[in-house]
Parts: C-alpha cells; sequence; structure tokens
C-alpha cells in the first residue's frame, strides 16, 4: 500500500542515509583533506616555482617558452646582488637575538616563577608578555621616534643625563638596534614558555635537591635545566625559524640601511625582486635561503629530536 | 652563661633569613627594573599618540602635558584608515575561521586515528612554518596577478590562512591527546555516529583550546606586513600597511603615527591577556603542555 509520495520519501531518505554513512565512514578522509590540500598548495608549490623562476631569464607563465639560463642567477646573486653580506648580517641577528632572547628569558621566568607573593606572581607574568603585543610597524615606530638622533627621547636622555656621548642608534650601530628591538619585543616568548616549562618541574624533584644541600646555581644546572631540555628546545627552535622570517621591523626602522648595514636576506630578496625588477635573482637567493633554513631546522630536529616533546 | 652550642646556630639562622631578605630585594629590584624597560617605550608611544599636535617631538620633552585625543580623531576620521582598519578586520576574521575549519578536525584526525607516517606528517606540517614569507610571497605574487587575486581579499584571506594552518593543528592535536578517548566512546554507545561525537563531546570540551589559537591567529595574521605590502596595492589593502605609510614619506606626522601605532597595539594586548592562560601552549605549537 505504498502511495508514490511515500516511495518518494523513502528513497529520499535512504538517499540522506547513504550520503551520511559515506560521511561516517570516510570521516578521516574528509577530515583530512583540505588540510593536505592547502599543506600541499604552501609548502611544495612555492618551492618549486621559485627553482623554476631562478634558473630562467625572464618570468613567464608558459613553461615552454621559458628560456633556462642555468645557475646564471645565482652567480649574479652572489657577485653583484650582495647574497652572501646579507646571509653574514641575517646570521648574526639571528644567532645574537636568539642568545639574548634565551638567556634573558629563562632568567626572567626563573625570577618571577621564585616570587612569593602569588598577586605580584601574576602582575609580573602579564605585564612581560606585553612586548609581544607590538607589531613589527608599531615596533619600527617606536625605534623611530625614540631613537631619533634629533627628536629621540634615548639619545637626549643619554646626552643631558649622563656624561656618555649617544651613539648615533640608526646610523651608526643600526645592526645593534635592530637586535636590541627584536629582543625586547621577543624575549616576551621565551619568558612565557620557559615560565610555563619552570611550573611544570615537579615540586619533589627541586624539594629532593634542596634536602641535599645543593647550592641554587646546582640545583638549576643538574635537576632544572635537564628536565626542561625539551622545552628549552622547542622555543629555541620555533624562535630561530621565526627570526629567518624577520622583515617587517626592519623595514619600516632602516629599509636595509644605512647602505646595506641592516640587509637581512629577506629585504635583499624584497629589493631585488620589487626594486631593481630582478626576479630571476631574487629567486635565486630565495632558493638557497628556504635550503638553508629547511636543512638548518631539519638538523636542530634530528639532532635533539622530539622525544619527549610528544608521545 | 652563653650556650656555646645554640649561639652558632641561632646567628647561622638569622643570617639565613637576612639572606632570604636580601635574595628578595635583589629579585624584585631586577624584575621592576625590566617592567621598566618593558614600559617605558609603551607609555612613551601612548603619550606621544596624545600630545597636542606640534609638541610631540619637543624637546626636551615636555614630561607633563595635557592629553588631547586630536590624533585619534583625526585618525577616525581619516577615510583610508577607516577603511584599511575594516579590511583588516575583514580578511583576518575570515581567515581565523576558515583556519580553524580546516585546521581543527584534521588536527583531531591525526589524535585520533593511525595515520600511516604520522611523525612524519607532523614535521611537514611543521615545515610550513619554516618557509620565509619573503620565499613564499614571489611565486603568490606572480600566480596571483595571473589569477586576478592581486589586490583582492580573497587572496589576502589565503595567505593568512597559510600563516596560521601549521599552528592551529600542532596546537588542537596536543588538545585533543588530552581529552580522554572514552568520552566519545560513550557516546558512540548512546547510538551517536562518530560526526556526533566529534561535534557534541569532543568540540566543547576542547574550546579553551580553539578560543586561545583563534586568538594567536588572529594576532599573527593581524601584525602580517609583507604579505600587505607585496599583494595588495589599494583595495584589498590591510591597516599595518596603513601605519606603514606614514614612516619613510617625506614630512612625518609624529603625533598621527604615534596614535596609529598605538591602536593596532591595543587590541592585540587585550587579547593576549585574555589569553595568557593558554598563551605558552600556542605559541610553542602545543608542546609545552605535556608533562
Amino acid at each position: 500500500m505504498s502511495t508514490p509520495s511515500q516511495t518518494k520519501s523513502e528513497t529520499a531518505d535512504s538517499g540522506l542515509a547513504r550520503v551520511r554513512d559515506l560521511w561516517n565512514d570516510y570521516l578521516p578522509y574528509w577530515f583530512m583533506a583540505p588540510m593536505v590540500l592547502v599543506m600541499m598548495t604552501i609548502t611544495f608549490f612555492p618551492g618549486a616555482y621559485d627553482l623554476y623562476l631562478s634558473l630562467i631569464s625572464e618570468p613567464t607563465m608558459n613553461v615552454f617558452a621559458a628560456d633556462f639560463v642555468g645557475l646564471q642567477h645565482y652567480e649574479t646573486a652572489f657577485t653583484s646582488g650582495g647574497a652572501a653580506h646579507s646571509f653574514v648580517i641575517t646570521i648574526t641577528v639571528v644567532a645574537s637575538a636568539l642568545l639574548l632572547e634565551t638567556v634573558l628569558g629563562f632568567g626572567l621566568a626563573a625570577l618571577v616563577a621564585g616570587v612569593d607573593a602569588g598577586r605580584m606572581k601574576s602582575f609580573y607574568r602579564v605585564l612581560f608578555i606585553l612586548p609581544m603585543a607590538v607589531a613589527p610597524v608599531s615596533l619600527a615606530t617606536i625605534g623611530r621616534i625614540m631613537l631619533n638622533s634629533q627628536i629621540g627621547v634615548i639619545p637626549y636622555v643619554i646626552e643631558t643625563w649622563t656624561p656618555l656621548a649617544s651613539p648615533g642608534f640608526l646610523s651608526e650601530v643600526p645592526l645593534l638596534t635592530v637586535i636590541l628591538l627584536d629582543t625586547w619585543n621577543w624575549t616576551p616568548f621565551m619568558f612565557i614558555i620557559f615560565y610555563a616549562g619552570l611550573s611544570s618541574v615537579p615540586d619533589t624533584l627541586v624539594e629532593a635537591s634542596r634536602v641535599d644541600g645543593a647550592p641554587l646555581w646546582r640545583r638549576y644546572v643538574h635537576v632544572i635545566i635537564p628536565y626542561m631540555k625539551p622545552v628549552v628546545f622547542v622555543a629555541t627552535l620555533i624562535r630561530l625559524i621565526d627570526l629567518f622570517r624577520t622583515f617587517g621591523v626592519v623595514y619600516g626602522l632602516t629599509q636595509g640601511g644605512p647602505g646595506t648595514a641592516t640587509q637581512l636576506v629577506s629585504i635583499n630578496i624584497y629589493e631585488q625582486m620589487f626594486i631593481n625588477n630582478q626576479t630571476g635573482v631574487a629567486a635565486a637567493i630565495a632558493i638557497v635561503y628556504l635550503v638553508m633554513v629547511i636543512a638548518l631546522a631539519n638538523i636542530v630536529i634530528a639532532k635533539v629530536g622530539f622525544e619527549g616533546v610528544w608521545d | 652563661m652563653a650556650t656555646p652550642d645554640v649561639e652558632p646556630g641561632a646567628s647561622q639562622r638569622l643570617d639565613k633569613e637576612t639572606r632570604e631578605r636580601l635574595v628578595t630585594v635583589v629579585r624584585h629590584t631586577i624584575l621592576l627594573a625590566w617592567s621598566f624597560v618593558v614600559l617605558f617605550p609603551l607609555y612613551w608611544l601612548a603619550s606621544m599618540s596624545l600630545k597636542p599636535p606640534g609638541t610631540a617631538n619637543s624637546l626636551p620633552p615636555d614630561w607633563v602635558f595635557l592629553p588631547t585625543f586630536y590624533n585619534y580623531i583625526q585618525l577616525v576620521q581619516s577615510s583610508e584608515f577607516v577603511t584599511a582598519f575594516a579590511n583588516s578586520l575583514l580578511m583576518v576574521g575570515v581567515s581565523v575561521v576558515l583556519v580553524l575549519l580546516i585546521g581543527v578536525p584534521a588536527a583531531y584526525v591525526l589524535s585520533r586515528y593511525d595515520i600511516p607516517m604520522e611523525r612524519d606528517v607532523l614535521v611537514w606540517i611543521l615545515s610550513s612554518r619554516m618557509l620565509p614569507p619573503i620565499a613564499v610571497v614571489l611565486p603568490f605574487f606572480l600566480i596571483f596577478r595571473a589569477l586576478n587575486l592581486f589586490d583582492s581579499r580573497i587572496g589576502m584571506v589565503l595567505m593568512y590562512v597559510s600563516i596560521n594552518l601549521s599552528l592551529v593543528v600542532w596546537v588542537m592535536k596536543a588538545f585533543f591527546d588530552g581529552i580522554p578517548e572514552t568520552l566519545e566512546e560513550a557516546a558512540r554507545v548512546d547510538g551517536a555516529t562518530r560526526f556526533q561525537g566529534f561535534r557534541k563531546v569532543v568540540l566543547p570540551a576542547a574550546k579553551p583550546g580553539i578560543f586561545s589559537v583563534a586568538i594567536i591567529s588572529f594576532i599573527f595574521a593581524w601584525i602580517e606586513l609583507l604579505f600587505g605590502l607585496v599583494l595588495t596595492s589599494f583595495k584589498a589593502v590591510p591597516v599595518t600597511l596603513f601605519v606603514y605609510s606614514f614612516i619613510g614619506s617625506r614630512s612625518i606626522e609624529w603625533g598621527m603615527l604615534a596614535a596609529a601605532s598605538t591602536a593596532m597595539i591595543l587590541p592585540i594586548a587585550i587579547f593576549l591577556i585574555a589569553v595568557n592562560k593558554y598563551l605558552a601552549a600556542g605559541l610553542s605549537f602545543g608542546v609545552v603542555i605535556k608533562e
């Protein structure tokens, strides 16, 4: 006794049910697919396209019309393109800032963790993360306003309140200025992660070494720091990777100058591409940069491993 | 009649107390000094934005002044600033929704199912963070021009998604790992489908993680300069670029520059303080909360 309308709704039902089953049975695939798609696009594509651009004379969408020139752009990059210089500058900034931020971040985290009063503790904790809220453009603004040799408050204070002569931060020691600004901006990152790491050190471990009569520095060197090794490793690795991304603050502060004093690799690539119109040279430097950063990160991962960091 | 074995003990205890007090004093001196280092530039920027026009950069500085909102009013009245601000809000907001829709389900699968070569997949995802944006932006610039995505909001949304996807997957995987699997199994026994188990049981439990990772993604996209600089020219200009346009021009309006920069910092600062409890997990891709 099935009326047509009933049959229709039944097939619709079973159709819907089939879709639902398909959805539930293959759930992991549906859930993973978009992520994999986006990841493929953003990881494989730019590298491959950079490589292609670095080997052809003029950028063209037509693969068959491309005029391959071999390693010519690489040669140009390292002879007249300033690539070698910009790599040295970048490594200097990355290494100095990483060292400063790690030491400062750990020191501050240890000091705050030892504060007895809970309210003071959370006051410091919240206050110390604030510089991270400062975007690169705003940081460049702060640097330009406070360090300017005509209107800057810091040179003014140094000149009038101390017997010292103020250096021209942006003209005479621009690289040091960049390093210090980055340290101000990103020490909070190290601080907050080390602080979380320190609070996860089991009390019993620390207590045991205290009972043994170990002095404070020994407790750190032999108990706390070894326990925190994975945390220190992750924080340093991520900061290392991010330091290689530095662009905005230097672009806003000095645009790579004066001369090429602060010409990071990222600034150099930008100038080659968008000011000199040297797409091939820019792509060649980008490829060397990519290979270097990924190799470095993988060496660190392989050397220290993620053991103890994830299951 | 001094008892020789009590006397040294007492003085030692006294010494210890003094020493502890000394440690406390030194500790707070250092911490207050760093507080000053943190606060002074922020104070200086904010105070500069509140100074009346013409006095913003006078030396010796006006340590005491009557604050005025002149610069901010100028800023809000500038239609370019309002457009850029709205642009950023829209593009960044949509990108955060998208990145969560793509990243959270994938993280759930990585946490719950046996994925072949799971470790390699996770390292691959992390590796997208290793690509310096300047190397990525160059191919996208040429492709975007070919596909008519140059200076479009859709293009910028895609770039913002690419910045944050790895972060969302890693952090959310760590969060899902911390939610007991028995929860969904119980729901399954009660007749819920896999998807219902995910939507009605697991997602609500992971809410704090989703909330904080959303805010951190918002911040990373919000402060991004390079993509805006290269991939937009007029229509899709983000607010970072607008702030930047004050710098480098021949006559810099310091007060306006300070006001725009402060306006960019304030919302992020509020966000950061709101999620400061989960900040470490978010910034370190979730690996720190493992115990």
